[in-house]
């Protein structure tokens, strides 16, 4: 008997796809062949619309990439422009960066925890961490006013101090977060059924995680410990203790597993920033119009996917001459094509959520 | 043994069942907004003097206004917000220097069409210059410029 291979279309309009991201997938019965990424569904060309703003106006749109953790995002662009311009951001500031930012994180890490239980059919589990996660946008909008885009950095420091009704606030909830992570384990990490989904399945041996250039849990589920936090400490985040969770076996259990124990981390570090941090300015001397000298900056940070950088040009003039994202996404979605290879349709949806892509991070 | 893992989900889903709801009957039950949440624009026009800061701030261009020298003073005429190109930033409220310009905890901006969606804050005529007795018809359209009515008022 004579069989042949055929095509199937995965996305972009696919829920398990997380957003608008294609793949088209070469099957062999139900076994892939061979996987084609197609991402650029989501691209609006954020880089160059960069070019036409003025340094301050450019943040919003840092937002509209990783939107489930826009704080990092705004991050790691102003501190490009910071590291441009020579500017010293203030301690205090420092302080409430770490804060909304690993706030930021564990909520980027709820959704995907989440949604990766919803991919491989633990629906009640995404109803549980989007719960938890309301916990963490509300903290957020006390302080910047928005729930997901929130343009709270500025360069040199950040918009507004926390308000007082924050600390509070924010203190039951890291009462509550072991808690919370505690229920996600129940439900999701030790179900036998979701562990046979999701152990020994698409498997990234540390070396070629290193060499794809893959970054964050992804890249620390192999056991690869490399975390910008820890290895190149930026910002204040050498003052800090805890742990980077690595993986065992680099398979998508793995993967998952990292992301709860990160929540538990980024946990331990807001109580000692909170218990750490000064009085003092929240925003540096810098002028009205920011004009850079001219020059080049690039600044990465670790955000809730990955290493995110980027790479600011400037001319002198008040708009910047070029911004390029270093999007994690983006570089991890680089061995999906053979990470695929040689498993079952089901299996590609359980590979792909466990990356953890953000398609306005992968588009731009 | 098997199965453990499961039970113990079904352990933290019952006992989660007869717990605090976690959600609100929206449209009969509302949340507070926070002090700072980005809501609906207001505008004090009494406050304003039409500098266009917040115009020049803005990423997107949104703010448009319109304004006329009226006795050596600037005199804000029409102040019109398209929102739907809004990306709530909030940078036009930051580079606010009088504090005219102020977010609201007004959360319900839907409309069925997009031109009804824009935001007019102010428009209103220029009064005549050198003070003449004619400030009553311009007081009218200032008040109903300071409620901030949503353009041409189709709701809902």
């Amino acid at each position: 008997m004579k069989t042949q291979t055929y095509y199937l279309n995965l996305g972009p309009q696919h829920p398990s796809t997380h957003g608008v991201f294609r793949i088209i997938l070469e099957l062999d019965g139900e076994t892939v062949v061979k996987a084609t990424p197609v991402p650029g569904y989501l691209h609006r060309g954020i880089e160059k619309l960069a070019e036409a703003r003025t340094y301050t106006q450019v943040i919003p749109y840092t937002d509209r990439m990783d939107y489930l953790a826009a704080m990092l995002m705004n991050w790691g662009y102003v501190k490009a422009v910071e590291d441009l311009m020579g500017v010293e951001v203030p301690e205090r500031a420092e302080y409430i960066r770490v804060i909304v930012g690993e706030l930021s994180r564990i909520a980027s890490h709820m959704i995907a925890t989440g949604a990766y239980g919803a991919d491989i059919g633990a629906l009640t589990a995404f109803t549980y961490t989007f719960r938890d996660r309301e916990y963490v946008l509300d903290l957020l909008e006390m302080v910047s006013g928005s729930r997901m885009t929130f343009s709270y950095f500025r360069v040199g420091g950040v918009a507004e101090d926390l308000p007082e009704e924050f600390y509070p606030a924010v203190k039951k909830f890291l009462a509550e977060l072991p808690g919370m992570c505690d229920e996600y384990d129940g439900l999701i990490t030790g179900n036998e059924i979701f562990q046979a989904r999701t152990k020994h399945v698409g498997i990234i041996p540390p070396e070629v995680g290193i060499n794809y250039s893959l970054s964050g849990p992804t890249l620390r589920g192999s056991g690869v410990n490399y975390d910008l936090r820890k290895v190149r400490p930026y910002s204040v985040y050498d003052r800090f203790d805890f742990d980077v969770p690595l993986g065992k076996n680099g398979d998508c259990f793995d993967r998952f597993r990292i992301r709860i124990e990160e929540m538990r981390q980024s946990g331990r570090i807001i109580q000692q920033a909170l218990e750490q941090m000064p009085d003092g300015p929240i925003q540096a001397k810098v002028p009205k119009v920011i004009k850079p000298p001219v020059g080049d900056a690039y600044a990465e940070i670790e955000s809730s996917k990955g290493v995110y950088g980027c790479y600011v040009v400037s001319d002198g003039s008040p708009k910047p001459y070029r911004v390029h994202f270093r999007r994690p996404s983006f570089i991890n979605l680089g061995y999906l094509g053979k990470l695929c290879e040689g498993w079952k349709i089901a299996d590609v949806v359980a590979i792909l959520g466990s990356i953890d892509i953000v398609l306005g991070e992968v588009d731009c | 043994m098997f199965g453990q893992g499961l039970l113990k989900g079904l352990e933290i889903t019952w006992g989660r069942m007869l717990g605090k709801k976690q959600t609100v009957k929206y449209p009969f039950e509302k949340i507070e907004m926070f002090p700072r949440f980005h809501g609906r624009f207001q505008l004090d026009v009494d406050k304003c003097i039409a500098c266009g800061l917040c115009a020049n701030a803005c990423p997107n261009k949104v703010i448009q206004m319109e304004k006329q020298k009226v006795d050596n003073k600037q005199y804000l005429t029409k102040y019109v917000m398209r929102i739907e190109y809004c990306l709530f930033c909030g940078l036009c409220v930051e580079s606010c220097n009088k504090d005219a310009l102020k977010f609201s905890s007004v959360i319900d901006m839907n409309q069925y069409r997009r031109e009804w969606v824009r935001l007019t804050l102010v428009d209103r005529p220029a009064p005549e210059s050198k003070k003449t007795p004619e400030e009553a018809p311009a007081e009218t359209a200032k008040e109903q410029a300071a409620a901030g009515k949503a353009a041409p008022g189709k709701e809902g």
